[in-house]
């Protein structure tokens, strides 16, 4: 028999058994993972993730997302530009699931985690109505779906692929595919245990 | 809060819920019932007296939905007199022929490797544990199966395929290949099986179909 504060209870990120921390070297007693083995450096991987998904959204804004190629001449839309275009058009539910996925969804993304990594360190005052373990579940839930740019892209240059019209992926959606992992490598990186050290 | 237990092993009577972290000591629940999070009423976990039958059922069928999904073509369309379709693999192949490496890569492992990986390892995880046999390799690939589903994105993938067709809607006539309603149910078994059979669950179940008579590591703290 023995008493266990329950806040020294962490969860295995693999399997989610509940396991004992033990502060350094904690591997799961269910499933042998090790549980954020970092303790000396908890942040700056989810860190060094998070800045390089930074920078790789600023080329993908920048460059063209998609080339049509029409009879020779070529023409390209950034992001943004695709989303006017689309608003143009009025496509308006299209051009609002653009917008979100692609700028909303990677930009709040940004935020939330770079809120979640300064606040773990440095934590404000007054900030603890907010639940933060709710703020990494969502940025979990939201992160695939900026996929739906680069996904769209891909069926649209596999399709249009004629002698007259073409349409041929841009610089930008390598950038932007490169941005969407960094960003769910960066919040699978971040501890959630963390957040309640700093309660 | 201090809790009291016997040795390490009795904490699998308990669950952190993985929205807001709270502790849950787990209850017994009636036979296909749900348990959810007092603090934030997400499922916690769910009890099924025939997991392995109903599993092994729906990882099957929704493999067999995407094998169709990929054996067809997804859409055909008619543009400027000439006729064009698309399936899973064609188009991470044009991507890789135009140069795109990278985004080729990650598109056919989002779309394509992990998903099949996926039901193939429910089907093999399900298959072991009804045979009782394989308890190691039936937690390494229980280990692999948690770290690849974050990774899969064919839910995703469906809805581009309508964004990209409602882009084309001007231009072009479109038509629905086979593919493109095996791709739907599969994206609909998929969403139903990570939404009714937790990791967690399926750890519960090899701990019960394996149960070995050795003692129990003693407790770490006092």
């Amino acid at each position: 028999m023995c008493v266990i504060d329950t806040d020294d209870l962490i969860p295995c990120p693999v399997c989610e058994a509940v396991n004992i921390d033990k502060k350094k070297n904690n591997t799961c007693r269910r499933c042998g993972s090790a549980i954020h083995h970092h303790r000396s450096t908890p942040t700056e991987k989810s860190w060094a993730f998070l800045i390089t998904a930074i920078i790789c959204y600023i080329p993908a804004n920048l460059y063209p997302m998609m080339l049509v190629d029409q009879f020779g001449s070529e023409s390209g839309s950034t992001i943004m530009g695709g989303i006017m275009e689309l608003w143009g058009h009025g496509d308006y539910p299209i051009a609002l699931i653009i917008l979100l996925a692609s700028i909303f969804v990677p930009i709040s993304k940004f935020l939330m985690l770079a809120y979640l990594l300064v606040s773990v360190r440095d934590p404000l005052r007054g900030e603890i109505r907010v639940n933060r373990h709710k703020v990494y579940y969502f940025t979990e839930l939201i992160g695939p779906w900026s996929m739906v740019d680069v996904f769209v892209v891909g069926i649209l240059a596999g399709l249009v692929h004629l002698n007259s019209v073409k349409i041929i992926a841009g610089t930008a959606a390598t950038a932007f595919a490169l941005s969407v992992i960094f960003t769910l490598l960066a919040a699978h990186a971040f501890d959630t245990k963390l957040i309640r050290g700093n309660r | 809060m201090k809790i009291r237990v016997k040795n390490e092993d009795e904490l699998d009577h308990y669950i952190i819920c993985h929205k807001c972290h709270t502790l849950q000591k787990e209850v017994p629940i009636a036979d296909g019932a749900k348990a959810l999070c007092s603090q934030c009423g997400v499922v916690l976990y769910h009890r099924d007296s025939r997991l392995m039958d109903h599993g092994l059922a729906l990882s099957m069928t929704g493999l067999i939905f995407f094998l169709l999904a990929n054996a067809f073509p997804l859409v055909r369309i008619d543009i400027l007199g000439s006729e064009r379709f698309i399936s899973i693999t064609s188009m991470i192949a044009s991507l890789i022929e135009s140069g795109y490496y990278l985004v080729g890569l990650f598109v056919a492992y989002l779309i394509f490797i992990f998903p099949l990986m996926i039901f193939l390892l429910y089907i093999l995880i399900f298959s072991l544990m009804k045979g009782g046999k394989g308890k190691t390799m039936t937690k390494d690939l229980l280990i692999l199966l948690s770290r690849i589903q974050p990774w899969h994105m064919s839910d995703i993938f469906l809805i581009s395929i309508l964004v990209a067709i409602v882009k084309l809607f001007g231009m072009a006539e479109i038509h629905f290949g086979i593919s493109f309603w095996a791709l739907i149910v599969f994206v609909l078994i998929d969403t139903y099986i990570t939404r009714s059979i937790h990791l967690g669950e399926l750890w519960t179940l090899q701990k019960q179909v394996y149960r070995s008579k050795k003692e129990n590591p003693a407790c770490v703290r006092d």
